[in-house]
């Protein structure tokens, strides 16, 4: 089940870093890297036929080019406007494998983008990790079918 | 934040008002991350938001009355998309204000507008600039 989920992740990780931030560049790394828990780490809520959420986890170097690459603007600390910066980009995936799963007739909503403060330990899940020109990218994703 | 070609839909009126968006959102977000206390930032802070509250829904209200015109067949999505953002500048401007002008909402704010206005107009719009390419094609077959 995971790992017929992570197809879909990478491919919208791919579109939407190529559309908004002009990387094309991008290659997938082993699940074994690190956890990324230095940056800006976001949880997606997915509820209807399936359920559970996804992790994004965007080191600081990642986020701060992120966000350099979208505003011209150097940015030196992960803070309040990062962090929603990088919590919408989190979204628009989200939103783009919303609309991949639609149109497999898998229906399923997203909630708000929440702040992860402290990781919790979860077995089971397919984790997505790509390394771009502007950083690397760890997505665990953790999702089942809803129960009938 | 800066202006690409690539954004551009073939439609003088959206395209101007793109980038009088980008524009306003640029001088925002560099007067929003600039040195200066909040104090002496908040009157031009105000100022934007004030002006993107009104100008928002201008441009959005001709975007759909260009759909429409075309038939685009995405029109309720890209409204639900537009409505979205509308409702969220107003809960957020109302939010502010009633915090006296609380500098957080205000970073918040900005990082949400960034990447959405960037994704929006290089993603979502361009489905309508495709439509419009391809209903020209068909048409000019005919």
């Amino acid at each position: 089940m995971a790992d017929k989920l992570y197809k879909p992740f990478l491919d919208a990780t791919r579109n939407v870093f190529q559309l908004m931030l002009d990387i094309t560049d991008i290659e997938e790394l082993t699940p074994e890297g690190p956890s990324y828990d230095d940056g800006v780490v976001i949880s997606i809520g997915i509820i209807g036929d399936l359920t559970g959420e996804v992790i994004y986890r965007f080191p600081k170097i990642t986020s701060l080019g992120i966000v350099n690459i979208m505003s011209g603007l150097e940015m030196d600390a992960v803070d309040e406007f990062v962090i929603s910066a990088i919590s919408e980009i989190a979204n628009i995936i989200s939103g783009n494998v919303l609309t991949m799963f639609a149109e497999e007739d898998v229906k399923c909503d997203i909630l708000p983008p929440v702040l992860c403060k402290s990781d919790k330990d979860r077995d089971g899940y397919a984790t997505c990790c790509i390394t771009t020109p502007a950083g690397d990218v760890r997505l665990d994703i953790i999702l089942n079918n809803a129960a009938k | 934040m800066i202006w690409k070609d690539k954004y551009e839909l073939g439609v003088e009126l959206i395209d101007d008002q793109h980038k009088e968006l980008f524009r306003r959102v640029d001088a925002f977000v560099l007067t929003l991350r600039s040195s200066a206390s909040w104090e002496e930032k908040v009157k031009k802070i105000n100022e934007t938001l004030e002006f993107m509250n009104s100008y928002v829904v201008e441009h959005f209200r001709d975007e759909e009355g260009y759909q429409k015109k075309i038939s685009y067949p995405g029109y309720e999505v890209h409204k639900k998309i537009h409505d979205d953002m509308v409702n969220y500048v107003l809960k957020v401007t109302e939010e502010y204000e009633k915090s006296g002008f609380n500098e957080q909402l205000m970073q918040q704010f900005g990082g949400k507008l960034l990447s959405w206005l960037i994704n929006h107009v290089a993603a979502e719009d361009q489905k309508i600039a495709d439509y419009a390419m391809k209903r020209e094609v068909a048409e000019s077959g005919r």
